[in-house]
């Protein structure tokens, strides 16, 4: 973990945390099964997001093959906060805020590049990579009024670290390790970030959407929602494959909820039913000979994981789908809005082939043109949008299935239960919203979960 | 915009040019009124269907606002956009029903000489609208470089490549062809 601060003066005075919203609590009712409609639309729940979830979690922030070299960066957001990700010239990566700390201008209007310095457009304050001022147009004005330039920089975030190539970042300086933070839910990541000796990276670039949803319906849907598919993706499944999706809900025995921190993957054993939806045999052969060679590294569960019909969030808002290889951001616009960034993500190791046909597959199945995400934006839209009614958001919503299911006699890590078709991994992504939500710092925040994987494995 | 074309830009006779915009305005028609499979009989065998994404870069970064092996919301042959038809066509495509409304206005149609006999270069503008239900209204603007081939009395398209102006897509899916 790096802090990205260094010895440099920040100017940004990070107000006390806001009173919460009160009775929270009677939000959720989660043994019940059931849940207020009013976290999908309440404004001031949320402002109050802003602040305890976005503010202070671990964010996805960027793939270390985005920006192998000195001065490559990306754009993105943390929230609503534009922040850039730089690789620095000793390798290391920092963030910033995207604006000037002199009149607040945007100081990169490009979504990536490579840089020497970033040169705001308003007055020429220049940049660093650093983050560094290093000089601006009309330099003596500021020297005569005794201006320090090192307390100008731009800000960085807190922390940055990484994890098998995905870079995450947090604007908490109090925030756990990131270790911490993705705690158990690792040893799945690596059925995935892992499979391959040569680890994953993004390629073909960044395709951007906007849909009139709140972030939690996409979220939540990762998390744990396989259920939908039989029925949301009949269409895109007999377009693609030439039949209806896998009936998962008749083979429990085979499948998991698993969660731990409020991240949560839901997953078969079948080894490629993801991958199968994109309709290309060559992935499939690709697969089926790296299982092996991922069970002897990862052993057997996982390898088989490797492209099964599956899922995952990590909390709050990074969702990507195992086998069809889509990875993704769903960066909130208020309750009602989502922008929704989607990359493909690769075996670095794998043929150029076979990168291709990944590409290709995310954009005919989970892209803003693709056969099944063409049926997801209307549902969550229109969930969002009935809770406008003042008497229909009094109506709570239902998300009860799996009480029974969770599985205690295991060695599996994290929470475990029996059958993808369960609503298990959406409890406990609301369960620790609520958490975040109630808890003045990271301090108060409970530690619900127990893991089994060492600390920095 | 990057959009180069090498060919020297040779004009083709008035009467080439008309059954050209007849052919692009036809095409439009059957689009509006979700005449799938007609559609789909314009395309040649070897359709290659490009809409490529666009990346805000800086003027001077040499990689450009798109391109072939980048993002892409269409990269499609003629077994891809026959998929796309077949989940237009069933019953449980929840997202066409009731129906989109569309309308695909093609103006500023220029035609070329292309580069085999009987190809044509054809630049064209378009505007595109959908309507869904109550008040979804999606808008679309850009522009089209098309390879038409000669077949019988009419064409097909033999390739087809589409920028929009908006970086970040401004709707929840792309369900039409543009």
């Amino acid at each position: 973990m790096c802090n990205a601060n260094g010895d440099q003066p920040i100017r940004l005075k990070r107000r006390p945390i806001a009173q919460s919203i009160e009775n929270l609590d009677q939000l959720l009712s989660l043994e019940q099964g059931r849940m207020s409609r009013d976290v999908f639309w309440d404004k001031d729940i949320y402002e109050q997001e802003m602040e305890r979830i976005f503010a202070r979690c671990w964010l996805f922030v960027a793939h270390e093959s985005q920006i192998p070299k000195a001065g490559d960066y990306v754009s993105t957001y943390m929230g609503e906060d534009n922040v850039l990700i730089v690789r620095q010239k000793d390798g290391s990566i920092k963030g910033f805020l995207n604006t000037c700390p002199h009149r607040g201008n945007k100081v990169c209007f490009a979504d990536l590049g490579n840089a020497r310095q970033f040169v705001c457009n308003y007055h020429g304050w220049a940049f660093g990579i650093d983050g560094g001022l290093k000089g601006m147009h009309a330099s003596e004005t500021y020297e005569a009024a005794g201006m320090d330039k090192s307390e100008h920089g731009l800000h960085p975030v807190a922390h940055v670290d990484s994890y098998r190539g995905l870079i995450f970042a947090t604007l908490d300086p109090d925030a756990p390790s990131l270790a911490d933070y993705l705690g158990d839910m690792r040893y799945y990541l690596d059925a995935v970030f892992d499979m391959d000796e040569g680890g994953t990276e993004f390629i073909g670039g960044c395709v951007k959407s906007v849909i009139q949803c709140n972030w939690k319906y996409a979220s939540e849907n990762f998390v744990g929602d396989i259920l939908h598919a039989g029925w949301t993706h009949d269409s895109g499944a007999k377009a693609m494959v030439g039949g209806p999706v896998a009936e998962v809900h008749k083979t429990p025995e085979q499948s998991y909820h698993v969660n731990f921190n409020g991240h949560g993957w839901e997953f078969n054993q079948d080894i490629v039913g993801n991958c199968a939806t994109l309709g290309e045999k060559e992935l499939l052969k690709y697969l089926y000979v790296l299982q092996p060679k991922v069970a002897e590294r990862l052993g057997e569960l996982r390898s088989k994981m490797i492209g099964a019909i599956s899922s995952c969030t990590l909390f709050p808002n990074t969702s990507f789908l195992p086998g069809q290889n889509t990875f993704r951001t769903w960066h909130p616009r208020g309750p009602g809005q989502i922008e929704l960034h989607t990359w493909t993500f690769v075996n670095k190791k794998a043929p150029q082939e076979i990168k291709d046909m990944w590409r290709k597959g995310t954009m005919m199945t989970f892209s803003p043109s693709g056969v099944f995400e063409m049926d997801d934006g209307e549902n969550w839209e229109y969930s969002t949008r009935s809770n406008a009614g003042f008497v229909t958001r009094q109506q709570d919503l239902y998300l009860g299935l799996g009480h029974d299911t969770r599985v205690e006699d295991t060695d599996l890590p994290g929470n475990v239960y029996q059958g993808q078709i369960n609503e298990a991994n959406q409890r406990a992504f609301y369960q620790r919203w609520l958490d975040l939500m109630k808890a003045d710092s990271w301090k108060t925040v409970p530690q619900r979960d127990v893991p089994k994987m060492k600390e920095g494995v | 915009m990057n959009a180069k074309t090498t060919l020297p830009e040779i004009p083709v006779d008035a009467e080439t040019q008309r059954r050209v915009e007849q052919f692009l305005f036809r095409e439009a028609r059957l689009l509006d009124n979700e005449r799938w499979d007609d559609w789909l009989a314009l395309m040649a065998e070897d359709i290659h269907y490009w809409m490529p994404t666009m990346e805000n870069r800086r003027r001077a970064d040499k990689n450009g606002t798109y391109a072939i092996d980048r993002g892409a919301l269409y990269n499609d042959n003629l077994r891809d956009l026959t998929r796309r038809v077949t989940r237009f066509k069933q019953p449980t495509a929840w997202a066409e029903d009731p129906a989109t409304r569309h309308a695909h206005v093609v103006s500023g149609i220029e035609v070329y000489q292309g580069g085999q006999a009987g190809e044509f270069i054809v630049h064209s503008t378009f505007v595109n609208y959908r309507s869904r239900v109550e008040k979804d209204n999606d808008l679309l603007v850009g522009r089209r470089e098309d390879v038409l081939r000669a077949d019988g009395d009419g064409f097909r398209l033999a390739r087809r490549k589409i920028i929009i102006t908006q970086s970040v897509l401004m709707a929840k899916n792309l369900n039409t062809f543009l």
